[in-house]
């Protein structure tokens, strides 16, 4: 008889600590779930040199940190990793799992919910529980223009992936305590299939789009490739990314990679300036996430205007301009 | 003598978004209107497996688990290059989540092309946006697996492949069989040609499986065989309370960093009030 | 009698849609504007077997049914007119004469290359003084030992700047016979073969329409296409199917503007509603749907007709006439629903506007559309 543990669990994704913080907004949520399922929380994490980590969770509000250690694990190894996990979940059966919608994390949740037949829902921007005390998982589709509600009625552990961002992270408490149980790294694992022959930090360009706080994104109605191109020198003004929309890639106003829609970048700025844009689904679909959207289009009705925080109605070429000329005022140095 | 590569794409027929007349005020999606597509990231998955053929010689056989209309998304496969189709249809495959949906695409190729030396699938659907039934089928086919792979390079039996993984840039190997998800990013898919499309109608049959012919039992397929249950969907309420400003670029401009120079001089670090006697 | 498209012709719809949208959509403005044909998108509209859509398999061509050929036109005259004009100038009356009328030996030399786009035909009757009037055509074709030498020029050639073939209708006088039309094969490089100025027109602008001059062009035996004297034949042979492919880009015309007009009075508000709530503007985009449906009706029971080899002439009269007139009066709309914008380069509907004027004048003027219409009506009615 397996033993049941009325825990949650969170699976410690530290590999891109500074720039991704999910593990600790999902420790964060989980604490608040955890009231409401009188449960506890406890971190996972397989790794190499993870005691910095190990704290941080607990600092974080785990009750209890699964870890294992080892050389073999310095690097992120699918196979390896979905093993341990299922080992581990084995012989303990919490009520609920939760990892980070990082790229390992899409990829590993499905493969250890596959494995144990139960249900997984991903992305999900809400988690909550409800009176029969299951895990419902708001979750998206169509690039969040309409959401379900989800649940996992009869398998364990319920999971879910959530992208970075979703949940707050609750200031850290270092006088917390909690219990660390180190794992012995399993010696009778199968052999790792997929090898990772390399495996680098990719070197700090100015930043990447998808991690950027500030992006400026222009559409058709800028115009020209030539307006197109000053929202260039309005983002070196504020520090931020350019994106564009299909169209105006199509056009070669900007190289391929700028695409934000749900064929290219998806993104979650603090703030987004969209330029010139009407909002088709393609690329609203990838900024549902940013935080506060400041539009600027001729036309009051288009659905990009509907999104934004700040509807401006106006020509976007003008304004860039016109902000342009405002910031250098007030841009001290 | 080489044998050829027998590569097996997934395909996902997806509502085609650009049609979905959007309601600006309810901002709801009008979704029974709009007809099928390929789903973007199959497309790209199905380029791979295209470019493949043309360098290493491959049969290349396309399947879907879907309605009747899903047809439609084989045809266009067989259009640009593909050589078999599948359509896996039953209406006691409707409602599947993942796991259900993995479990019968797997059985279906093992029906199907049991000999498949690589399995090539979009890394995420554009409705779902799951990007679970890849790893699943590596997990119910119980071969190697990569997701998110932007480029691919076959040796061989050894395949090799690079991604861009949360911020690593990352080299794997593996031996196939296996199975990859591709993203958007690399080998821009192709256009349609017109005679591939004359042909994949007159020359080609689609095959039919049904849950019978997969030997899968019904408990295990459609909404039966899905752990999860979704107890409603809806659309988030898109009216958003917010600030409307109008007239000269210039006096815009100064409102909106007089307004919310908080929140933009926060985001982007630096200082913009406005410090200057202004006319 | 099902009206719903097939599943065949509905993808055929959406992936030149696909292509239109995506290669046509971001330049069609540009290259009205500054008049420049766009070799780029062109090369890949070799791949697509955009330039041999009539013409058999075994000369490299697709091959396609009339339908699915009058939607492609369509659906790239949605977009772009300029280039609809061109592949469908290129396949009808460029390759099909040829397909048509021509030796096995002609077909073999000629439709292969035409069929994968290296060599663009053109359809040369028109003269200074030969419109409606083919008979009456001036250029002159003198029998010699191994030919005819051919003098005369041709205006308002489409694809004249840019094309690989041309068949060139010419009257021969040879002596005691009456004179009689013949249709010759002129190529680009033979010696007295040359390309006059690009037309500069009110639409269609991105196609180099233009004027070619044959002086004292040797064009051999092998380059004569049907028997002698068999050019007015071969003419309005060309022109019945070449009927298809104009009313398919009249009805693209039209279908694009329509859709601007009704994208546009959702969007536009005045009086604090949108105008899409007026009656009078509902009225007119009603009246455009119909229309539209109507051409569309008209256009695919002359295509039925085709592939079912019964005779389709005065039903491909019947869809030239008829969408040719509505492209002009939606686009006429589609302006009017724009208002003082619609006027403007800004938006494209006046690049609708302009290139659907013409769709009444070539290929048979609508005068002789119904001509050939009401012959028939009278023909038949005792």
């Amino acid at each position: 008889m397996k033993d049941s543990r009325n825990e949650i669990w969170v699976f410690g994704d530290y590999r891109n600590y500074f720039q991704n913080r999910v593990t600790l907004q999902l420790l964060s949520r989980a604490t608040e779930l955890a009231k409401d399922l009188k449960a506890s929380v406890c971190a996972v994490v397989f790794g190499h040199d993870v005691d910095e980590w190990v704290n941080e969770y607990i600092a974080h509000g785990a009750d209890r940190v699964l870890v294992i250690d080892h050389p073999d694990l310095k690097c992120y190894k699918i196979e390896t990793y979905v093993n341990l996990m299922i080992r581990l979940l084995g012989e303990q059966r919490p009520e609920v799992l939760l990892v980070g919608a990082t790229n390992f994390g899409r990829d590993f949740a499905p493969r250890v919910a596959k494995r144990l037949k139960t249900g997984l829902s991903a992305d999900c921007i809400d988690l909550n529980i409800n009176e029969e005390g299951l895990l419902v998982q708001t979750a998206p589709s169509f690039g969040g223009n309409i959401l379900a509600q989800i649940i996992t009625p009869k398998y364990k552990p319920q999971m879910a992936t959530v992208r970075p961002g979703t949940f707050q992270e609750i200031p850290h408490d270092y006088e917390r305590t909690g219990e660390i149980i180190r794992i012995p790294m399993p010696t009778d694992l199968p052999r790792e299939r997929v090898n990772l022959i390399r495996s680098e930090r990719s070197p700090q360009r100015i930043q990447r789009i998808e991690d950027a706080k500030v992006v400026i994104c222009g559409g058709r109605g800028m115009g020209s490739k030539k307006k197109f191109k000053k929202l260039t020198e309005l983002g070196k003004l504020m520090n931020a990314e350019i994106g564009a929309t299909r169209p105006v890639v199509y056009a070669n106003w900007i190289e391929p990679e700028a695409l934000i829609g749900q064929a290219g970048k998806h993104i979650q700025p603090k703030v987004l300036f969209a330029f010139g844009i009407s909002g088709a689904i393609q690329h609203t679909a990838a900024i549902n996430n940013a935080e506060f959207i400041i539009a600027i289009n001729k036309n009051p009705n288009a659905p990009m205007m509907a999104m934004a925080d700040i509807a401006i109605v106006a020509d976007a070429n003008q304004v860039c301009l016109a902000m342009i000329k405002e910031l250098k005022i007030r841009i001290r140095g | 003598m080489t044998t050829m590569l027998k590569l097996v794409t997934c395909i996902k027929q997806v509502p085609m978004v650009s049609e979905l007349p959007w309601d600006p005020r309810t901002g709801r999606l009008k979704r029974n209107l709009a007809g099928g597509m390929i789903n973007p990231a199959c497309r790209h998955a199905l380029e791979a497996a295209l470019i493949l053929k043309n360098t290493h010689g491959a049969e290349i056989t396309v399947i879907t688990m879907g309605a009747d209309i899903a047809e439609e998304v084989l045809r266009e496969a067989l259009a640009m290059g593909a050589d078999r189709g599948i359509l896996v249809s039953d209406p006691k495959m409707a409602g599947a989540d993942t796991l259900a949906t993995s479990l019968v695409l797997s059985k279906a190729i093992k029906k199907a092309c049991a000999d498949f030396d690589l399995i090539l699938c979009g890394c995420h659907t554009s409705d779902s946006e799951t990007a679970q039934v890849g790893p699943q089928m590596i997990e119910e086919l119980d071969i190697p697996g990569v997701t998110y792979a932007d480029q691919l390079d076959l040796n061989g039996r050894l395949l090799s492949l690079q991604r861009l993984s949360d911020n690593f840039i990352e080299t794997l190997e593996m031996e196939l069989p296996g199975l990859v998800t591709i993203t958007t990013q690399k080998q821009a898919p192709r256009y349609v040609p017109l005679a591939g499309l004359q042909d994949a109608f007159s020359q080609t049959d689609i095959d039919r499986l049904s849950l019978a012919d997969l030997d899968l039992d019904s408990e295990l397929a459609g909404a039966k065989g899905s752990p999860t249950k979704i107890l409603k969907v809806y659309s988030p309420t898109a009216t958003k309370d917010n600030t409307v400003l109008k007239g000269s670029a210039r006096k815009i401009a100064q409102q909106l960093f007089d307004q919310f120079d908080d929140k933009i001089g926060g985001a982007i670090g630096k200082d913009i009030k406005n410090y200057q006697e202004r006319p | 009698m099902d009206f719903n498209p097939c599943m065949k012709h509905k993808l055929v719809r959406r992936t030149v849609r696909d292509f239109s949208e995506a290669e046509l959509g971001p330049i069609a403005h540009e290259i009205d504007r500054d008049a420049r044909f766009p070799w780029e998108v062109i090369e890949k509209m070799r791949g697509l077997n955009y330039f041999g859509l009539q013409i058999p398999r075994k000369y490299g061509g697709a091959e396609v049914d009339s339908i699915s050929y009058a939607i492609t036109i369509e659906e790239l005259s949605r977009v772009c007119a300029s280039l609809g004009l061109c592949v469908t100038v290129h396949n009808s009356v460029g390759a099909q004469p040829i397909n048509s009328f021509g030796t096995e030996k002609q077909k073999e030399r000629f439709l292969p290359p035409m069929a994968s786009g290296e060599r663009i035909g053109a359809f040369c009757l028109t003269e200074a003084n030969a419109g409606s009037d083919a008979s009456g055509v001036e250029t002159n074709a003198v029998e010699v030992e191994d030919g005819y030498i051919i003098n005369g020029t041709k205006i308002f050639v489409t694809n004249g700047g840019i094309c690989g073939v041309a068949l060139i209708f010419a009257t021969v006088t040879s002596g005691t016979d009456k004179p009689s039309t013949n249709v010759f094969i002129a190529e680009k490089d033979m010696p007295g073969f040359s390309v006059g100025e690009i037309e500069d027109l009110c639409g269609m602008r991105a196609n180099p329409v233009s004027s070619l001059f044959l002086e004292d062009c040797r064009v051999p035996l092998d380059n004569c296409l049907g028997q002698s004297g068999s050019g007015i034949k071969i003419a309005l042979t060309a022109l019945d199917s070449g009927r298809i492919g104009i009313a398919a880009q009249a009805l693209g015309i039209a279908q694009g503007a329509f859709e601007a007009a009704i994208k546009y009075s959702k969007e536009r508000q005045q009086f604090k509603k949108p105008i899409s709530s007026f009656q009078t503007i509902q009225n007119y985009l009603a009246d455009m749907a119909t229309e539209i449906d109507a051409g569309r009706l008209l256009l695919y029971r002359a295509c039925a007709l085709k592939d079912g080899n019964k005779p389709f002439g005065t039903e491909a009269a019947m869809a030239k006439l008829y969408c040719s007139s509505i492209a002009t009066r939606t686009t006429n709309l589609a302006m009017q629903i724009h208002g003082g914008y619609g006027y403007s380069k800004e938006y494209d509907v006046e690049r609708y506007f302009r290139d659907a004027k013409v769709t009444e004048i070539y290929e048979g003027t609508s005068e002789v559309q119904r001509l050939v219409i009401s012959r028939a009506v009278l023909s038949q009615h005792t």
